[in-house]
């Protein structure tokens, strides 16, 4: 159990590398929002998912403890992506470029 | 998370430093988390980051609510200095 | 099991985290990214004072700072203009202006050595009361959260002249900006927002709308969970009704603002702001009533079916709800006033 925790951390904190990777890279402000929320929320979750694991591996199962922690994964999981959705509509809205190929 | 913060310096429109802070709320949470396991009281740290959570939303959504009533990146002054805003549809 | 790391890295880096933060927020021109900016350095805060240790204060700060906060800033900026102007001067005055802060900050650090050391049993504050809170609380009022017990019990006259500050700040935004315009008080025709062609509200969104639907009930719930818990975990009124407050801006930002004004009007609004502070202050009362002093729960105990300590308790649940109350309908009311610029018809 206790090594599972660890593959889902790590799982996640690679996500999240790549999360940043391709904030500071992309092109263009929508690309760089696609990237952004993908990897943060799938990252957010494994690691989220690995400190259940952890948790239920010191002392005895608390289990108001990893229920919390699920209702903070479910959270995230339905309020990041929302989120972007209505930055994604702000930025087409306010009239933000997408960046095409030629026009670099 | 130093690296996410780089894009909410840089980024040349100000809806990338929306997103960049929105990664940085998310991941602060995760942060909380990993300083209530290290301190062995996960118990207390928990309900911090589950508000946090809830309200890192709000901020999102206010913020891009005024970029669609707005519907114009860069800031304009407005000629009429406090007065109520105008709405073109 | 755990590998244990030493605490103070985290610290440095956080600290490290929020310098950074600041500087950040200060020197970007555009004041919606100044504030977002702001936020998240509100949040920095909030995980420093986390790991000190002080998880109550953590919680408000994260709820007020980095949630709240940030949404009446936004508020603001969108009815005011969105550019911070330069300032005119010279090279001579910003290098004044310079020494003058480097001065100030000088002069407040050269104090820090006088500090006593961090946890040290004789210290001031450590040594006079605070074993006298930490040995005497549960036996007098049942409380395990020291925090609570003695923001709401031991020092309650505070904690009421707090609320009333929340009370008063309330009142202030409201009197400063609310404008009766002669438009409100003519029949202005009733916009059914459902009838209305769907390119009216130029933002708005199924997705968005039906994900907050979902949230605002747990949201309330959590915050419900807060108030009364708070005898145990952290948490307590002042939190709980900030995120109580917190899911009613959701509402009103998701949905129109409109939508909030049909169910809470301005009359009951303030009314029920005043109630949480009238709450706080009849419970005072009431001590006074049973033969106490004011503000001593432990009179109640004639009037509740318990002994001393669970009636402090009892005095203890009834006064955050009252600070819960106060600070959730405050935080709707500034909400209101700051996102309509004061008429209280439409705004953010």
């Amino acid at each position: 159990m206790e090594i599972l925790a660890y593959i889902l951390i790590s799982t996640g904190l690679i996500f999240f590398l790549g999360t940043t990777i391709g904030l500071l890279r992309f092109p263009d402000f929508y690309s760089r929002m696609h990237a952004a929320s993908k990897g943060d929320t799938l990252s957010t979750v494994l690691i989220l998912l690995g400190c259940i694991c952890l948790v239920s591996t010191q002392g005895e199962m608390n289990w108001l403890l990893g229920l919390k922690i699920l209702l903070i994964i479910n959270f995230i999981f339905i309020g990041s992506p929302t989120a972007t959705h209505a930055m994604m509509d702000a930025g087409n809205k306010a009239g933000a470029e997408p960046w095409k190929k030629d026009s670099e | 998370m130093l690296l996410v913060l780089v894009r909410a310096v840089k980024g040349p429109t100000v809806i990338d430093r929306l997103v960049a802070i929105n990664v940085i709320g998310t991941k602060s949470i995760v942060l909380l988390l990993f300083a209530g396991i290290l301190f062995g009281q996960l118990e207390m740290f928990v309900d911090i980051a589950l508000g946090y959570g809830l309200l890192n939303y709000i901020v999102s959504i206010a913020a891009s609510r005024y970029y669609q009533h707005r519907r114009c990146l860069e800031p304009t002054h407005t000629a009429n200095g406090g007065q109520p805003s105008r709405w073109k549809s | 099991m755990m590998p244990s790391l030493p605490i103070w890295q985290f610290d440095v880096l956080l600290l490290v985290l929020v310098v950074l933060f600041a500087v950040v927020a200060l020197s970007i021109r555009n004041l919606m990214g100044a504030a977002v900016v702001f936020g998240a350095y509100s949040f920095m805060m909030c995980l420093i004072w986390a790991g000190m240790g002080a998880v109550d204060v953590a919680f408000t700060e994260a709820a007020v700072g980095a949630g709240v906060s940030t949404v009446f800033i936004v508020s603001t900026i969108y009815n005011t203009s969105a550019t911070m102007r330069s300032r005119p001067g010279g090279i001579a005055f910003k290098l004044f202006i310079g020494v003058v802060v480097t001065l100030a900050g000088v002069f407040l650090l050269s104090a820090l050595p006088d500090f006593p050391d961090w946890g040290d049993p004789n210290s001031p504050a450590n040594a006079t009361v605070a074993p006298y809170y930490i040995e005497n609380s549960i036996r007098d009022t049942h409380v395990p959260n020291l925090v609570t017990s003695v923001l709401a019990d031991y020092r309650g006259f505070d904690t009421l002249l707090e609320t009333i500050v929340v009370f008063i700040a309330c009142i202030a935004i409201y009197s400063i900006l609310r404008i009766e315009t002669a438009k409100s008080k003519t029949d202005e025709p009733e916009e059914d927002t459902a009838t209305a062609p769907p390119s009216y509200d130029p933002s708005d969104s199924l997705i968005v709308r039906q994900a907050s639907r979902f949230m605002v009930p747990f949201m309330q719930l959590f915050a419900l969970y807060v108030i009364a818990h708070g005898h145990y975990s952290p948490g307590g009124g002042f939190q709980g009704g900030v995120i109580l407050g917190a899911s009613l801006i959701l509402l009103a930002i998701s949905f129109d603002l409109k939508f909030i004004l049909r169910q809470w009007r301005e009359k009951p609004l303030m009314l029920l702001v005043a109630s949480g502070v009238c709450l706080y202050a009849t419970v005072g009362l009431a001590c006074m009533f049973t033969g106490g002093n004011y503000l001593d729960y432990g009179s109640l105990d004639s009037v509740l079916p318990n002994d001393r300590a669970m009636a402090r308790s009892h005095g203890i649940l009834l006064v955050e709800i009252g600070v819960g109350i106060t600070v959730m309908f405050s935080m709707l009311a500034i909400h209101i006033n700051l996102a309509s610029n004061g008429r209280f018809d439409r705004g953010l």
